[in-house]
This record gives C-alpha cells, structure tokens and sequence, in this order.
C-alpha cells in the first residue's frame, strides 16, 4: 500500500532530470555528428508542383475566359442590385448644434426587420443604433458594401450548400467525395483563394464574392448532411410505414427535422461570409474591410479601429438575426 | 375483412444469416447462435393466421421478438426467411415478395401501425401528425382535418391540436400515436405496445375504445403488449413469445388454464382468471338425476330436467321457482334461479351471487342442463385457474 503511493512522486521527481540529459545528450551528438545534415543547402522544388498549377490556372483561364465572365457578370449583378437597393433608401440629415447629424431610413427598417426575425426587440435596436453609428462615423457607405458583399455571397454559399448537404446527406458516395472536398476548402489558407480569383474574375466585387462563396459554402454542406444523417431512425421508420415514397420521406420527414440543424449551419454560412467579405478587400472588394486594410497600410489606428468595430457590430447583427430562425416555427 | 397469414417467418440479425439459419436447424438456442455466430436471432419459425376481425395479441418478455415480428408484417423489418401474406380489400398480398411500389401502397392504404416509442413528428403539431397517413393518401386538407378532429376526440385530447409533440406528457403522446395510426381507415392494424405509457384510467378507456372500434367497424390487429390482463382483456387470441419463439397460442383461458411451458406459467401466474375462466370450464357437470328427473345441488336448490336435459322448473326448498338469465338479476324482483350460458366469465357469475342470489347458478348450453356454479366451483376455479379440471 505505502509502496505503491510513494511510487508516482519518486518517479516524478527524476522526470526533469531526465529530461535535461536527453535533451543535452541529444544536442551534443546531432552538433558533432549531424552538423552537415543541420546546414541544408536551399532545396528547389524538384516536383514543381507551384508551376503545374500555373499552367493549370493559366490555360483555365485562356480557355474558359467567356465562362468566368459570365459569372463575373453575374455576381456584380447581384452585389449591385442589392448594394442599390440598400442606397437607395434616404438618409435624412439633421443639424443639431453645429453638427450635421446624419439619420438613416435603414436604422428604422433595420430595427423592424430584426425585431422580427430574432423576435427580440433588443436585436432590432442594436441594428438601429449600429447603423445610426455607422452612419454618423462617416462608414455608412462601407458598411452597406460590406452587407451586400455578404449576403450576395452567402446567399449563393446557402443555395449550393444546402442542396449538397442533403445530397451528401442520403448518399454515401456523395458524402465520401464531398468531405474532402470540404476539408480541402476550409483549411487551405484563405489569402490562397484570392489570387486565382483576380486572375479569373479580375479586382471588385466578382472575385471577393467568388472566394467568400467557396470560404462559406462548408458549413452549409456540413450541418445540413449531418442534420439528415441524425434524423431518428424511428421518424424515417414511421414516415415509410404510412406509405411515404423517396421524396415524400425527405420533403416531409427528413428535412423539416433536420431544420434546426440546417438553420444552423446558414449561420455559420454567413458569419464566414462576413469574416471572408472583411479579408476580400485586399483585393479590392471594398467595403468596411477596405477601411482596415488602409488603416493598416497608413498607420491609422483610429480609422482601422473604428472600422473594425464596425465590423464586430455587423457581426451581432448578422448573427441574433439568423440564428433564431431555426427555433422558430 | 383483412386477414394476415405468416407462414415460417425467419428474421436474424447481422451479415451471415445463413449460418444462424443452419444452427437453428440443428436445435441451437438463441444464446448459442449468438455466441458461435454473432447473428441474433430476431424471430424463427412463426407460423399464424390472424383472421378477420381478430384481435390478436403477441406478449414476452423484454427481447423476445415481439416488435421485430410485429414490425416483420409491414416490412419495416425484412424477414431473412419465411412468407407473410396480406389479404386485403379482397386483393392477396405477397408482402415479403411485394415490389417496393406495392409495398408502399400496402404500407399507405391497407396496414396502419403504432408505434412502440410513438415516433412523434416533432416538427408537425398534434393535428398534423394524426394528419400524416392522409396527407400520404393525398386527401384534402379540409377532410384531414375534420378526420384528424373526430380522433383527437376519440383520444381525449381536445384543444391540444395546435400543440408540438414536446409540450405534452408521455402519455398523451402515445395517445397522438394512436390516433395516428387509427386515422388512415386502414383496416389491419400493428400496434407495438400503443397503451404502455397510458395511467391506468385512460389505458381502461382506450382498451374500451379499441374493443368498441373493432365491434363497429372491421378491423384485423396485431397487437404487442407486456400486459398480462390487457392481452386477456382485448385478446381474441394470444401468442407467447420466448428467444423469438412462439411457446404456445391460444384463446386467452386457453392459456390460463393450460400453460403447456414453465416460462408460460411464471407468466400466466399473476393473472386475474376470473374474467377469462367460463361458466363452462369452472362448473359442477357431475350431477345425478334422481327418480323424479331431479337434480340435487345444494341443500336447498333442486331442478327438474325435461327429456332433451331442458331445466323443467327451478326449487328453493320444495317451492317451485322461475329461472332467470344470469345478466338480468339487477331487474329480478322475486326470488329466482339464475342460468348462464357456457362462455360467461366467471367474473360476472361472483358478482350476481354477490349482489342478488347465493344459491348456484345454472349453466344452459342450448337450452340444456351441463351444470352449475356454486362458490367451490368458483373458488376451485380461482385457486387452480381451472387446472384442477
Ligand atoms: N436492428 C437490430 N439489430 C440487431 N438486433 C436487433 C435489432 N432489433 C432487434 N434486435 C434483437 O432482436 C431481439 C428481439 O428484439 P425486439 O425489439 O423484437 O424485442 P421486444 O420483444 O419487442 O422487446 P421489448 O419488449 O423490449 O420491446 C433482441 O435480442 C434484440 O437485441
Ligand atoms: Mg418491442
């Protein structure tokens, strides 16, 4: 008994001497034997596998010119119709004091529009109030931008998402050509994505929502497969024993109890498409992450930190006003 | 008019059923199956008819296959083995070799179930999910709901039909799943255990219901329960299952008074007898005639038969008495002797001698004298469910 309680602590203690003589032993030996093996010549690539994709993007995008256009073509179109819509609602300007107080339409529509989505009064008043902000901090302009970039590219992230998620959600082929797909998306580095997305769809808009659109798209696929994958047994069970067919089963069954799940993950969609909306200024796109970006580059602290408070505000509001709309019915 | 034919029905569990399939052959028991093969043995060998209109109620212990062999009939299970055979709205099913269109129609229109768990739709309100099976059918929505309104009645959840599945208690929402499965107007039932979760107030109304439901209109039910006096309540018949075999079948007293295993008579053993003994099987049938065509059966009581065996005329100590029938004591004024047929319960024997008479009762089967009931047939009865016999 006595033996066996004193036997942790007498190991323990000999634990960092140990440690040290190996690590010291280890260091002596790799500096007299491995000396030549620590002072690597640079190596080049001898797979060139940075050039492939060169040449792989590069005949892309000579061959498949008129294709990206078109997409060019129609992602401006949706960013600006929305961005449009959003300017064209007034703002009134007051002069209180001295100084031109600026309120716009939007705060009040805004404060309508998420009492009802997130059914809490406090969202709709933190839309006025941060649009009012916005507004009076002079970033009205790029905070409209920054809403229209990501609800164009998360509105596209969505519709792709969902519809891949219940496919991958009932079909295993699917899901197992999906999932890395997926991984591959989500963890390659963001900034990654945007230099082929200038080469093919030039600076602006197009090619920010391009890369925020694939940055959004994962976690729709993702909870909405996983949303179908737990519905209970039991429900699908109950659905065929009253005579369900294939798509009567995921219309009536499967989907409405996966919806939570879905809701979910169109959340997350566009929480992304926001963080992703922010970075896709670096190559042009504008917006409240155009701000920082020159905030960063001419050593503005205030400018960068007002706009990115803007940013955080955004973020609350994008994210009570959808995130209860799973639980509502 | 439905009927439900099972004939040789097999389900194993796992990948290689065949070779369960072989040890069975060879008498292995589900235990060793399992330990030799690592298939588990769902049901084997079933064989039954349930006829129209029948009642007929599977009871085991926890694992004994019920809900696989219930869950066999519509294929929500499929039989590794074996035939179940469907006739319905008079067309013959084939269900294990049924098509997967066919089997859905059969599924839609003809065999309705409730199940174990309730499986609630938890995104449809209490109406919609009575609703479902109709939506399936493609009924209107203006007839769904009146359906779906008249069961919620039958069920006793008025003003609950706006509600979610998880706003009620337990036992409210197997009654959502009863109305459920009750509202699609088929006419073969499977229903897993649908009063298990019920208080016992409202189990007795909807046993009630069902027997009501099953006199009105035509109705072929299977009908899973662990409740012993249930199953002997709504029974027409009653299977008991063990190891996914069936150990015996029969009409409920069938069961009672002639356990033919040991598992089934530590099963029957608790069992209230009195409403499942008959007049027929507890009474004295052992009687003498004396010289004036009299027969003797207590101190006081006397009947004189005719020549068919016909009662002639009842006496209470020499006077001459009318005889009754057993189910109008409450509305006897004088003093009578009261006869039953062979099929009444005891149960309701012990309650006219309770109330109106404690001379024996007289047991008619067309007209003629078999016997009569008099508290030691009764009590023998009790003690020995009818065994002593
Ligand atoms: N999907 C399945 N996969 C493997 N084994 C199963 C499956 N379903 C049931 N079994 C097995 O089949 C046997 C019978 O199960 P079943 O559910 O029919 O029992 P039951 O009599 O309905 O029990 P209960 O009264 O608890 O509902 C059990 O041994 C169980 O482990
Ligand atoms: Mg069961």
């Amino acid at each position: 008994m006595n033996k066996i309680d004193s036997f942790p602590e007498k190991y323990f203690a000999a634990v960092p001497g140990i440690i040290g003589w190996v690590v010291l032993s280890a260091r002596t030996a790799f500096a007299r034997v491995g000396a030549s093996l620590l002072e690597l010549p640079a190596m080049p690539a001898s797979i060139p596998l940075d050039d492939w994709t060169v040449a792989v993007v590069d005949w892309l995008a000579l061959n498949l010119g008129p294709f990206f256009d078109f997409i060019q073509l129609m992602l401006n179109t949706i960013n600006d119709a929305l961005l449009a819509a959003i300017q064209w609602i007034p703002i009134f300007v007051v002069e209180i004091g001295g100084l031109d107080i600026r309120f716009p339409v939007w705060s009040l529509l805004l404060f309508f529009l998420l009492w009802y989505l997130a059914g809490q009064i406090s969202t709709g008043l933190l839309g006025l109030v941060t649009l009012w902000l916005a507004a009076n901090f002079g970033l009205y302009v790029e905070t409209t931008e920054t809403f229209a970039l990501t609800l164009t590219s998360a509105l596209i992230a969505i519709s792709l998402g969902i519809p891949s998620g219940i496919l991958a959600g009932i079909s295993d082929t699917v899901h197992n050509v999906i999932r890395p797909v997926l991984d591959l998306m989500q963890t390659m580095p963001v900034f990654v994505y945007l230099i082929p997305a200038v080469i093919f769809f030039g600076m602006g808009a197009a090619p920010g929502a391009v890369a925020t659109v694939i940055f959004a798209y994962p976690p729709s696929v993702r909870l909405t497969n996983l949303g179908i994958r737990e519905v209970p047994q039991e429900l699908v069970e109950a659905g065929e024993a009253f005579g369900c067919n294939y798509w009567q089963l995921l219309m009536k069954v499967q989907i409405p109890v996966a919806r939570p799940s879905i809701m979910q993950g169109v959340n997350q969609s566009i929480m992304l498409a926001l963080s992703m909306a922010v970075v896709a200024a670096l190559i042009g796109a504008g917006g409240l992450g155009g701000e920082v970006v020159r905030g960063i580059q001419r050593m503005r602290v205030g400018q960068g930190f007002v706009a990115g408070l803007a940013v955080v505000f955004t973020a609350m509001i994008l994210d009570r006003a959808t995130a209860n709309i799973g639980a509502r019915e | 008019m439905p009927s439900i034919e099972l004939e040789g029905v097999y389900k194993i569990f796992g990948d290689e059923p065949e070779k369960a399939l072989k040890l069975i052959d060879e008498g292995a028991s589900k235990t060793e199956v399992r330990e030799e093969t690592g298939q588990v043995i769902g049901v084997q060998d079933i064989t039954f008819k349930i006829k129209n209109n029948e009642l007929f109620v599977i009871m085991g212990l926890s694992g004994s296959g019920k809900s696989t062999l219930l869950r066999c009939v519509n294929r929500l299970v499929e039989p590794t083995k074996g035939r179940i055979m469907l006739h319905s709205d008079g067309k013959d099913y084939d269900i294990t070799s049924a098509e997967k269109e066919e089997l859905r129609e059969v599924r839609e229109t003809q065999v309705s179930m409730v199940f174990q768990n309730f499986a609630l739709f938890p995104h449809r309100t209490v109406l919609d999910n009575i609703a479902f099976g109709l939506e399936i059918q493609g009924i209107s929505q203006e007839e769904r709901e009146r359906k779906s309104q008249e069961l919620i009645e039958v069920v006793g959840l008025e003003g609950f039909g706006d509600s979610y599945p998880s706003q009620l208690s337990g036992g409210m929402q197997q009654r959502v799943g009863l109305a459920r499965g009750l509202a699609t107007g088929a006419e073969a039932l499977l229903m897993d255990e649908p009063f298990s979760a019920l208080d016992p107030l409202i189990k007795v109304e909807m046993q009630d219901e069902l027997l009501d439901l099953m006199e009105n209109m035509q109705r072929t039910i299977l009908f899973v329960t662990h409740d012993l006096d249930e199953a002997l309540k709504v029974g027409d018949r009653i299977t008991i299952m063990d190891g996914g075999k069936m150990v015996q079948k029969g009409v409920p007293e069938e069961i009672i008074v002639n356990p033919k295993t040991e598992y089934v008579a530590d099963f029957v053993e608790n069992a209230d007898p009195s409403d499942v003994l008959r007049a027929e099987t507890v009474a004295d049938k052992d009687f003498r005639l004396d010289e004036n065509d009299k027969v003797r059966l207590d101190e006081l009581t006397e009947v004189e038969l005719g020549d068919e065996g016909e009662v002639l005329k009842g006496y209470l100590s020499g006077t001459p008495v009318p005889i009754r029938p057993l189910d109008e004591y409450e509305r006897i004024e004088e003093e009578a002797l009261l006869f039953s047929s062979p099929d009444t319960p005891i149960s309701e024997i012990m309650r006219a001698r309770l109330d109106y008479t404690s001379h024996p009762v007289l047991v008619l089967k067309n007209q003629e004298f078999i016997g009569s009931v008099g508290e030691k047939n009764i009590l023998r009865g009790l003690l020995e469910k009818g065994r002593g016999e």
